[in-house]
């Protein structure tokens, strides 16, 4: 599937290709870019100057100060940029610019090949409340919702379905903006805080509501289309483990599922893409309860979570992209084999609602091994602010079956450590580990249904405590130093480290 | 020593010492615990505690420590030998800010009295909401952040006063 890029010669080759991204996903392009004879250029705000990462890149240019809106969201500067060294592509990575229509156009206007979908496509598909239209039109199923978040419509629709209900972005997407509204004491508040929120985070505060499931799981399908008007699908991925609405555990196939109602996902998808006159890497979410589907939104550009149909179909989505976006046409998917699971670790506090945090990496291990994956922008020094989104790395591991695949990444989040930004992995490897995710009892509740008071393991917090205070004291205090303090005598002098001379914090250098 | 989880009111008293060779003896909240340490190149640590070998490091900077145990990742704070606001029953005097960010709402005024669970402020960082609040009864003293202040992890956000009990020792030295 991906070893014929542009051998045909009526496609337009790309010579040199700016990724308009940052972190993971723009080290995961230039990868496939470089591999194909592709000539990468990297841009960062002045948040990534010397960002380990750019260096994958053949060039790197600045393109603005660390706010989002004067550098990764400014489509000038990008373009500028782009212009500036020759690229004749622009890839727009996941988040950012990369579901904006007015830059894929501006992009095509400026005479360079958008990496993604037609502008069209785009609008048809990205807003909620239009993408949602074209589904009904399309005869794919929809949850009971309403598209104008005006309060008297919006209680007459919960009086008529019944709370809870969840207020959205209609412009949004990775859970911003979005509440659950269980009363409608509550419903005033929420809309206010979701449309504050919705604002913030996309320059458009218009809201949606629709019915809330009780325990649905999350199911995507995974589309790519040609510009010959070819689309196929390459099976589903279950995104149900979320916390803050937001993907952490994500896998493909969706256990469990049934045949019938994974082949008819995969028709609402396709119908779906061809209504919006899709073309290239896009993926449909749907809810699934009971025998029911759902659609619930597009996302028309790569996912976060693409390594995990990568790992089952062996292939390369960023290089089917490219193909595409050079007008290749898409083959039919390689048969897939074995179960893979993607974990996503970021720099959050988990027994704290998993608010952000932020540090710099002071020392890092990464797992490896057979079937293990880990997609990541960390290395020793890089600096994790609140500037951006606190992803760190993304873990993937196959398995012939989902034992074996479960295995691997408990296997793989053990070996993970990484002093300077507290993180998630040891969350995710308790997960991953327990019996609730052996059993597949997925659902968008199962982080609050069995995870909601998770705690670091006794044994896990006494060697951080015998480590911490190691650290804090810059070494083990002696009997006789222990001894000396409770006196109050002055501490004798000699270091109780000469006893094991090799032995440094890192702290210590 | 004593440790202290970030926003937690329970605090660990540990102390460590060195054994024979690469043996060291901890104890925690009167527990003792054997364990043997391998330094390793890379500047971590191998700690076997119970036959379990879990790879560490550590790191402090003044009064924060924090340490990687596997792949668990932990914060502490070392606190100073004073004693006087836990004898106020008061765990936290000052709300600080948990993570950098902006903000966005005080819900109290100087001055009024709060208690256990009370929401006091509104923070918003990487787009989320986040309300703080207060860890047990008490006054508001004073408000060091207003609506649309950008703020550093750990800034001080507000100051909290105990509430006057009778049973409570006086509250003199209170502000340490």
């Amino acid at each position: 599937m991906t070893a014929s890029y542009a051998r045909d010669s009526q496609v337009d080759r790309i010579r040199k290709l700016l990724v308009a991204n940052r972190g993971e996903i723009a080290l995961r392009i230039f990868r496939t870019a470089r591999a194909l004879g592709i000539a990468t250029v990297g841009v960062y705000s002045d948040a990534d100057a010397g960002a380990p990462y750019l260096a994958l890149a053949d060039e790197v240019r600045r393109i603005g100060p660390p706010e989002a809106a004067a550098s990764y969201l400014n489509g000038e500067a990008i373009l500028g940029a782009a212009r500036a060294v020759g690229a004749d592509a622009i890839h727009p990575g996941y988040g950012f610019l990369s579901e904006r229509p007015g830059f894929a156009r501006a992009v095509v206007e400026s005479g360079l090949i958008f990496v993604g979908p037609p502008a069209a496509a785009m609008v048809a598909l990205g807003d909620k409340v239009a993408a949602r239209r074209l589904a009904v039109q399309a005869g794919v199923p929809v949850v009971p919702g309403l598209d104008v978040a005006d309060p008297a419509a919006v209680r007459a629709f919960a009086a008529q379905v019944g709370f809870p209900i969840l207020v959205k972005a209609a412009a949004g997407g990775g859970g911003r903006g979005m509440r659950v509204v269980a009363s409608e004491r509550e419903l005033d508040d929420a809309l206010q805080a979701a449309t504050r929120e919705a604002q913030a985070a996309f320059g458009d505060g218009r809201l949606f509501v629709e019915k809330y499931l009780a325990r649905p799981r999350h199911v995507e399908v995974q589309v790519l289309g040609d510009r010959h008007g070819k689309i196929v699908t390459l099976g589903e991925r279950d995104c149900s483990i979320q916390r803050r609405h937001q993907k952490v555990i994500e896998e493909s196939p969706a256990p469990g599922l049934d045949g019938a109602i994974r082949a008819r996902m995969a028709q609402a998808a396709v119908s779906l893409f061809r209504a919006a006159g899709y073309v290239n890497a896009g993926t449909a979410e749907f809810l699934v309860e009971g025998a029911n589907f759902y659609f619930l939104e597009a996302n028309t550009r790569l996912q976060v979570e693409h390594p995990v149909t990568e790992m089952r179909f062996g292939c390369d989505l960023v290089a089917e992209q490219l193909r595409i976006a050079a007008g290749e046409a898409v083959s039919d998917p390689p048969t897939p084999a074995g179960h893979a699971i993607e974990c996503r670790i970021y720099a959050e506090d988990a027994e704290r609602a998993f608010q952000p945090v932020t540090g710099r990496v002071r020392y890092l291990n990464l797992p490896a091994g057979p079937g293990v994956r880990v997609d990541t922008h960390l290395a020793a020094g890089l600096e994790i602010s609140t500037w951006y989104d606190g992803m760190l790395a993304k873990l993937v591991c196959w398995g012939t079956d989902r034992a074996q695949a479960r295995e691997r990444m408990v296997a793989a989040l053990g070996e993970f450590s990484l002093l300077g930004v507290r993180h998630t992995a040891a969350f995710l490897r308790d997960v991953i580990a327990s019996e609730a995710f052996s059993e597949a009892a997925l659902s968008t509740r199962f982080v609050e249904e069995f995870f909601a008071a998770w705690r670091p393991g006794p044994a896990d917090i006494d060697a951080a405590l015998i480590a911490g205070a190691m650290a804090a004291e810059g070494g083990m205090a002696s009997a006789p130093q222990l001894a000396a303090r409770q006196s109050n005598a002055p501490a004798v002098s000699h270091s109780p480290w000469e006893r094991l001379p090799r032995f440094e914090l890192w702290g210590r250098r | 020593m004593r440790l202290k989880r970030p926003g937690e009111a329970r605090e660990f008293e540990v102390e460590v010492t060195a054994g024979e060779g690469a043996d060291v003896r901890a104890t925690i909240d009167g527990r003792e615990i054997e364990a043997q340490l391998e330094p390793l190149a890379d500047g971590s640590t191998i700690l076997t505690i119970d036959g379990r070998r879990i790879r560490v490091i550590a790191s402090r900077r003044r009064d924060t420590i924090i340490v990687a145990a596997g792949p668990a990742s932990f914060e502490f704070s070392l606190i100073a030998e004073r004693g006087a606001r836990a004898a106020h029953g008061l765990v936290t005097p000052e709300v600080s800010a948990p993570m950098p960010g902006k903000v966005l709402k005080v819900l109290v005024h100087e001055g009024q009295r709060v208690e256990a669970g009370a929401p006091l402020l509104i923070m918003e960082a990487m787009k989320m909401e986040t309300t703080l609040y207060a860890e047990g009864a008490a006054v508001v003293k004073r408000i060091a952040a207003g609506p649309g202040d950008a703020v550093e992890h750990g800034a001080l956000l507000i100051e909290l006063s105990p509430v006057a009990d009778p049973s409570a020792p006086a509250p003199d030295g209170q502000d340490s």
